[in-house]
Formats: structure tokens, C-alpha cells, sequence
């Protein structure tokens, strides 16, 4: 499902070119539920984006569903992250001036309204059909189930840190997505609110959807059916 | 979410940035339309002041004797009135408010007055304007002061002149110069009065009030009576015709030096507003690039919430600037007191440039707000 093929990725800066990434190839599966480890630097947030078709490699190539994402076009590349791709973030990264609600339905207005009824997902498949209406609907729910049902009105800035990352957690879901990419999403939270939203992630895990997460911390390793160790931008081991 | 309803969120969000933004806007149409509205006035007014201080050019027969004429204050030659039927027909002539015109010295009740003829204004094809002086009408007469004074003549007194029959229309105030000795009567009555039928020796006229302080205005207007009027001269009133051009070219170079530069400080407000904008929304940038936001929608949050700008500032300039112009105006341009009204035609003006005024000094921000990488700014803590 996701294919990196001899992935290299560098950075040019004033005091000389870094290499973020160095020959990667991996395959993941759909359906698994990979945790990428390594120390800070070692490349872990630079593999996500390239695989979240945000972040174009040095060289190499990177297949998403049998895709071939570097070679889309801007714009389709745009269509293809928001149909297939959820994002979990370390700093939550919620729009300030909308509430929580909005936050979630942002991802809606993205999601061509056939892309969901052409892969045969039908109305369940909810930013694609998702009218604002049915939106409005679909986010309440994502909410309630996160626990976020009394905060739907709230700004981020009235949240605690647990409750963003959860609305974080729904406005990736909200899209029905086939990947979800998550990077350090319990960097800022207590053990508690870590433990639970590494617990949604293993859920949707667990509904068929892949999960990618980056995090140099151990607890998420017990979901895993794969752990990737990365050092200097190079794959030490897996598996 | 609509673009519009995240443009509208995102104002109420950052109220300062967008006051600020507006507050640029808001300055250089409110000066714009003020300047504007009491350099109108002023120009109105200066156009009403020259018509009060009389016609500032003469056509007279060409083999006038300019001294005699100097002396006499007209000429002692005449010319055809077909002259000004030819002369006001031409449409591309830089002369108006054309009069045909008798004046001769005669002796009247053992006083020696100034007879002068008039025909009511004429205005060449497409350029009608209100008349600049009163119509004189067949059998009246306006007396000067020292006339009706020293004679006892007043308003619907009857004079017999040299056998034509007048009705005094109105004995005139005092003038303090020729004046005071003229009668003024219907041109075809003066023609009477001096055996002189169909003749004129004089065209009084005004310029166009076209003419740059560069240009030569007497050198172009006398070409033009040359090819029309071969026997006919022009003669220009001189100060007249500069202090003319002179006040109304003032207003002019209080636009040129001022509103370029408002316009370009308030362009560099808005443009440094939105740098600042879009670098506080770096990662809300990078998280709708990630929600799969393409640069079109996001191109269009900032040039959106900048029409927006623009828009609003527009109208509050308008009736800002409008307001200033009726309050201080009449102590900036002293003359243009009673002639300030406001121009509502800017308004409508003013609400198409300025919002793409806005849009255009936003664009160089929009264009860095899409190409953030967004792996970048979704990294940073």
C-alpha cells in the first residue's frame, strides 16, 4: 500500500547540505500499524511528510495505494491527501479562530463530493458525500465518541491538551481516511491523554485503517505490528 | 466551512491586523475623496470667480490701430456679425461664452457715454454652458451709476436715444471704472442707435479653461481664429487668464505631490499587514495545505479578506473624507465655502480601485503564504 523506493531526501542550507533521508525503502501494508523511533533529527518527521505527499524527495519514489505521488500534479496531489491521508500532529495545530467543531469539518471542504461514491464507500465515506449539513452531523459524532461532544463549541484556546489532541484525532478521521499519519501526537500530553489517544489511533487501526506514527517514546510500541528504527535518516532495523 | 465564513472568523480573530488594515485604507481614500471634493469645489468656485471678473479675450477686426484702441477701451473698425455666426459654429475651437458686440462714444443729454451692444451668449456645438452675464433684451437698457446718478434715472424710466426708444432695465451699482459711464442695451438696438446694421466691432470671449501652464494658450487660440477668422485678432486679458490657469493648476499640484505618496505608504501598510498576517498563520497555512486546501483557496483567504478591506475602507473613507472636506475644506480653500457638496460618483469609484488596490498590495504576501512548505512550518514547535 505505501511504497518508498531507494528515498533520499536532502535539505540545502547556507552551511552545507543535510541529509534528512538516506535510501529509504519500506513497504507497509494496509491495514498495519508501523511506529517509526529515533532520536530527534534522525528523519522521522521528514519520512511522514514524504509519505503524506507533502514533502517531495531528493530522489527516489513514493507509491501511496499504487500511486506514484511525486509525479501528480500539485493539485491532485492536494485531492489525493485529503481523500486518503489523516494527520495527527505534536502541537495539535487547530485553526484558532474556529471552534472545535469547525476544526473538524475544516477537512470537508476538501473531499470531492464523487471520490467517495466512485470507490464504492457510499454515504459512509464522510467528507466525500458529507453535504454541510451531514458534515455538521458526522463531526457531532466523531466528537461524542472522543469525549469532545460538550467542547464542540469551544475554542482550541479553551481546550486542555488531551481534549485538543482528541479533536486532532477527529478532524483526521473525519474523512474516512485510508492512512492515518501521526507525528509525536502524545509529545505534549500526560500519560493518561497519551495512553487514550494512542488508544483511538489502535481503534482505528483495528477498523482496517493504516496508522504511521513517529515518536521517539516507547508507549505505542505494544499496538505496533512493526517498529521502525531510524538513525541519521537511515533505517537500522525493522520489523 | 466557506471561504468567506473562514475569511470573516479569521477578521474577528486578528481584529487588530484588520483594523490596522483598514484604518490604511479608510486614510487614503478619506484623503483622496476630500482633496478631491474640495479641489472640485475649488475649481467650480475659481470658474465662478473668473466669470465674475468678466471675458478675458476680445476679437476684434484685425486693422484695429491698437493704440487708439487702448485709448478708446474698443475698436474703431467693425466687422461683420456673420462673423460669430461662422466663429460659434466650429466645434473645435478652445473659445466660449461668445457675445457679439457694438460699443462706440457717443454724446447723450451733454454727456459723453459709452454705447454698448450685446447679443446674448453663444457656446460652441456640445460645450452649452450657463451664460457667464445677464441677457440683455430688445428695448431695455442697464445704466452705469454715475449715469443714473447725475441723470435721476431709475429702474422703468423711459430714454430716447438719438431716436431709438429704451425701457431702463436696471441702474447699476458702482463700479469704480468705465462702467459707471456705459449703457448697455440689445445688440440690434445699438446697431440702430449707430446707423451701424449687421456690424459688430468686438467678439468678447473666454477660454476654455483647457490650457496646461506649460502651454501658449494665446498662440494656439490665435491659430484658431486665424483659420477660421482671418480678419479678426485676438486679444488676451493676460492676468487674468494666468490667475485662472494659475488657481486651478494649484489644486492640481497639491494631487500630484500628495496622493502619490499617500497611496504608496498606504499600499506598503497594507502589504507589510499582510506579511505579518501570513506569518502568523504559517501553520494554519501548512495544516490546510495538509487537509489537501490547494494555493487557489488559499490564495484567495488572503486577496478575499483584502477585498474585504478594501471595500469597507472605501465606504468609511468616502463619508470620512466627504466630511472632512465639508468641515475643513472651506478653511483650506478659502474660496470654496458655499461650492463643497459631496461626489457621490467617487463613491462608486472608490469601491471598485480600492479593493483591488488592497488585493494588489496583498498579492506579494498571498504568494508567500502558498509557497510555505508546510512540512516545514507543521514541524516547528
Amino acid at each position: 500500500m505505501v511504497v518508498l523506493e531507494n528515498v533520499v531526501k536532502t535539505y540545502r542550507r547556507r552551511r552545507g547540505d543535510v541529509k534528512a533521508l538516506s535510501d529509504i525503502n519500506l513497504q507497509i501494508e494496509k491495514g498495519e500499524f508501523v511506529v517509526v523511533c529515533g532520536p530527534s533529527g534522525s528523519g522521522k518527521t521528514t519520512l511522514l511528510m514524504t509519505i503524506a505527499a507533502m514533502l517531495q524527495p531528493t530522489s527516489g519514489s513514493v507509491c501511496v495505494e499504487q500511486n506514484d505521488l511525486y509525479t501528480m500534479s500539485i493539485r491532485d496531489r492536494a485531492k489525493f491527501r485529503a481523500e486518503n491521508i489523516g494527520f495527527v500532529f505534536q502541537m495539535f495545530h487547530l485553526v484558532p479562530y474556529l471552534n472545535i467543531i469547525e476544526n473538524v469539518v475544516l477537512a470537508c471542504r476538501c473531499v470531492s463530493p464523487l471520490s467517495a461514491v466512485a470507490d464504492g464507500k457510499g454515504g459512509q465515506q464522510a467528507g466525500g458525500v458529507a453535504s454541510r449539513d451531514s458534515g455538521a452531523v458526522k463531526a457531532n459524532e466523531l466528537l461524542k465518541q472522543l469525549g469532545l461532544a460538550k467542547r464542540a463549541f469551544h475554542r482550541p484556546s479553551e481546550l486542555s491538551a488531551g481534549e485538543k489532541q482528541r479533536a486532532a484525532i477527529a478532524r483526521a478521521l473525519f474523512n474516512r481516511p485510508k492512512i492515518i499519519l501521526a507525528d509525536e501526537p502524545t509529545g505534549n500530553l500526560d500519560p493518561d491523554n497519551a495512553a487514550s489517544v494512542i488508544g483511538y489511533l489502535s481503534e482505528f487501526h483495528h477498523s482496517g485503517g493504516t496508522v504511521i506514527l513517529a515518536t521517539h517514546g516507547t508507549e505505542a510500541e505494544q499496538f505496533a505490528d512493526r517498529i521502525i528504527h531510524l538513525h541519521n535518516g537511515s533505517i537500522d532495523n525493522s520489523g | 466551512m466557506t471561504i468567506l465564513n473562514l475569511i470573516f472568523k479569521e477578521i474577528i480573530h486578528r481584529k487588530i491586523n484588520f483594523i490596522l488594515g483598514l484604518l490604511a485604507v479608510l486614510i487614503a481614500v478619506a484623503l483622496f475623496i476630500s482633496f478631491f471634493t474640495a479641489g472640485q469645489a475649488s475649481s467650480r468656485e475659481t470658474t465662478r470667480l473668473m466669470r465674475d471678473m468678466g471675458f478675458n479675450l476680445r476679437i476684434i477686426p484685425k486693422k484695429t490701430d491698437m493704440s487708439k484702441f487702448w485709448m478708446a477701451g474698443f475698436s474703431e473698425h467693425t466687422m461683420p456679425e456673420e462673423y460669430i455666426d461662422t466663429f460659434a459654429s466650429q466645434k473645435d475651437i478652445s473659445y466660449n461664452h461668445l457675445v457679439a458686440t457694438l460699443q462706440a462714444k457717443i454724446l447723450w443729454r451733454d454727456v459723453e457715454v459709452i454705447l454698448t451692444g450685446l447679443e446674448p451668449e453663444r457656446c460652441p456645438p456640445g460645450r452649452e454652458k450657463p451664460p457667464m452675464s445677464f441677457e440683455i433684451k430688445q428695448g431695455t437698457a442697464y445704466i452705469g451709476y454715475e449715469l443714473a446718478q447725475r441723470l435721476e434715472l431709475k429702474k422703468g424710466s423711459t430714454i430716447d436715444i438719438r431716436g431709438k426708444t429704451l425701457t431702463v432695465e436696471k441702474a447699476l451699482s458702482e463700479s469704480g471704472g468705465v462702467d459707471d459711464i456705459r449703457i448697455q442695451c440689445h445688440l440690434r438696438d445699438a446697431q440702430d442707435i449707430l446707423n451701424l446694421k449687421g456690424q459688430i466691432n468686438e467678439i468678447k470671449a473666454i477660454d476654455c479653461l483647457c490650457f496646461a501652464l506649460t502651454d501658449d494658450p494665446l498662440t494656439v487660440l490665435r491659430k484658431e481664429l486665424d483659420a477660421v477668422l482671418p480678419e479678426a485678432k485676438t486679444i488676451q486679458m493676460k492676468p487674468m487668464a494666468e490667475a485662472r490657469a494659475q488657481t486651478r493648476q494649484l489644486v492640481r499640484n497639491v494631487f500630484a505631490v500628495i496622493m502619490p505618496i499617500v497611496v504608496v505608504a498606504c499600499g506598503a501598510w497594507i502589504g507589510v499587514l499582510a506579511i505579518m498576517n501570513v506569518r502568523d498563520r504559517q501553520q494554519e497555512i501548512g495544516i490546510m495545505r495538509a487537509l489537501g486546501y490547494d494555493s487557489g483557496r488559499i490564495t484567495l483567504l488572503f486577496l478575499g479578506k483584502a477585498v474585504i478591506i478594501g471595500l469597507l475602507g472605501a465606504a468609511a473613507g468616502f463619508f470620512i473624507g466627504t466630511a472632512m472636506a465639508l468641515n475643513f475644506g472651506p478653511g483650506i480653500f478659502k474660496v470654496t465655502a458655499k461650492a463643497i457638496k459631496p461626489e457621490y460618483v467617487w463613491l462608486a469609484w472608490s469601491l471598485i480601485v480600492a479593493p483591488v488596490f488592497t488585493a494588489v498590495s496583498s498579492f506579494i504576501p498571498a504568494m508567500i503564504a502558498i509557497t510555505y512548505d508546510p512540512a516545514v512550518t507543521l514541524r516547528e514547535e
